[in-house]
């Protein structure tokens, strides 16, 4: 009879059915042996809950920081920045700072919400062109597409500034908080002017370019503190430069 | 990558198939329009699934950072894309090799590590008969993340992810019959893990 240790490396295959010449060899000793009819038992099962085993979801503010790196990436950069997952370490220090940028980028936003010539040319991202056709649905499809887009980051963002990983040092939390309450306010009238006047392009464009400036800030944000958080300070430099500027 | 074995991922017949390819061009191509929303729906439909074997191949505390470098790779690589395959199955190639690469920089040891551990010797059976009831899920992931990276990986593509031996030798650079081995390793570790897991993942059935 063949002992149990010739067996058992060919129990897998077995169990497979990758068994060609074997096969019989192995069926005659699981006959007469309860220890390899468990093993293979057990090599059933186990095959089984590793088809189970499935996808797993990642966490909902990846999306925000890949976003936010493809915004990066697609703009002119002097040089190629990128830590290694092995660099990466916390730096809370540079969240606060990054905090920072934020007030001063939302600050410029509203004085630069409210400019003194005509509107300007609809953004091409997220808001897409519609604004431009004059078609109310289209603007109504945009409208509710950089709506949703707008909420999303923040509810990501807030996911993330609650993570433990990233979390903001609340008296800086507190202050972006405040700032984000002034924008809200902007956009809210932004969109009280639409309601009246659904057809004035001035008001259009100041509410596309509310949403898509918080987004874009927002996600810009997200990609600040993940560079600091690997203590890449060339991609947190190129990331802040973004953060003030219209992409 | 052929698909011969039925899988609760891999399956598909082939009219879902072709109406399936041609889903995935046109999302590909609206991805490199670079219309709005297409990206994140292309990462919507596949992360979970990229981000699954990211953590099981690298573990958890790594797999986000790699599921960065894997889209934004994806990103950058899209106009490849020429529907040979499915865009699934496009990107999991893609996220195996970044994963792969990870583990390789991680250990230069990594290739001898699967081959020393198919020298070692078998472990004894656990017991008379099987020693493994209902397998809980949460256990056999922390077994996985226990295992030696060798075999770990040649475990989650053949089993977890259901490519066949030869797939798995190609992608690892590996004899065929070294996967195998590994195969069997790692599954012989889960049983001796699993069955001094506790009580959930002893209970004879």
């Amino acid at each position: 009879m063949t002992a149990c240790h010739d067996i058992q490396p060919r129990l897998s295959q077995f169990v497979d059915g990758g068994l060609a010449d074997d096969t019989q060899a192995v069926v005659a000793h699981l006959d007469t042996c309860a220890a390899c009819r468990g093993v293979v038992r057990d090599l059933e099962r186990l095959r089984g809950a590793a088809r189970e085993l499935g996808p797993m979801r990642p966490p909902d503010h990846l999306w925000l920081e890949i976003a936010g790196q493809i915004r990066l990436a697609d703009r002119p950069s002097p040089s190629h920045s990128g830590a290694t997952p092995a660099h990466r370490h916390a730096v809370r220090q540079w969240i606060a700072l990054a905090a920072a940028l934020v007030v001063i980028t939302l600050g410029a936003y509203v004085v630069a919400r409210f400019p003194a010539g005509g509107s300007k040319t609809p953004p091409a991202n997220t808001t897409g062109n519609a604004a431009g056709t004059g078609s109310v649905e289209l603007v109504q499809q945009e409208l509710a597409q950089a709506e949703q887009h707008y909420e999303k980051a923040i509810s990501e963002l807030a996911a993330l500034a609650k993570s433990n990983e990233t979390s903001l040092d609340p008296a800086v939390a507190t202050t972006l908080s405040k700032n984000l309450t002034v924008i809200d306010q902007a956009i809210a009238e932004s969109r009280a002017a639409l309601s009246s006047d659904p057809t004035s392009q001035p008001a259009r464009d100041s509410l596309f370019e509310g949403l898509r400036r918080k987004a874009s800030v927002l996600e810009a944000t997200v990609v600040l503190m993940n560079q600091m958080r690997q203590g890449n300070q060339e991609g947190a430099a190129k990331a802040a430069a973004g953060l003030g500027k219209k992409s | 990558m052929t698909e011969q074995r039925a899988h609760p991922i891999q399956s598909s017949n082939l009219s879902k198939g072709a109406v399936q390819g041609h889903a995935d061009l046109e999302l590909a191509a609206r991805c490199l329009a670079g219309v709005p929303g297409a990206f994140e729906e292309l990462y919507r439909r596949h992360a979970p699934r990229l981000f699954g074997v990211a953590c099981r191949l690298v573990g958890r505390a790594e797999a986000e950072d790699l599921l960065q470098e894997i889209m934004l790779t994806a990103h950058r690589k899209l106009g490849l894309y020429k529907g040979e395959s499915s865009l699934g199955t496009w990107l999991f190639r893609l996220a195996t090799n970044v994963c792969l690469d990870q583990l390789r920089s991680r250990s230069a040891r990594f290739a001898l590590m699967t081959d020393a551990l198919e020298d070692e010797p078998n472990a004894p059976p656990a017991g008379a008969g099987p020693v493994l009831g209902v397998i809980d899920r949460l256990d056999l992931e922390r077994a996985l993340a226990a295992l030696p990276p060798g075999c770990r990986t040649v475990f989650v593509l053949h089993d977890v992810e259901g490519f066949e031996h030869r797939e798995v030798a190609e992608m690892l650079g590996i004899a065929d019959g070294t996967s195998k081995s590994q195969l069997h390793k790692a599954r012989m570790r889960l049983r001796e893990m699993l069955a001094a897991a506790g009580p959930a993942a002893t209970a004879r059935s």
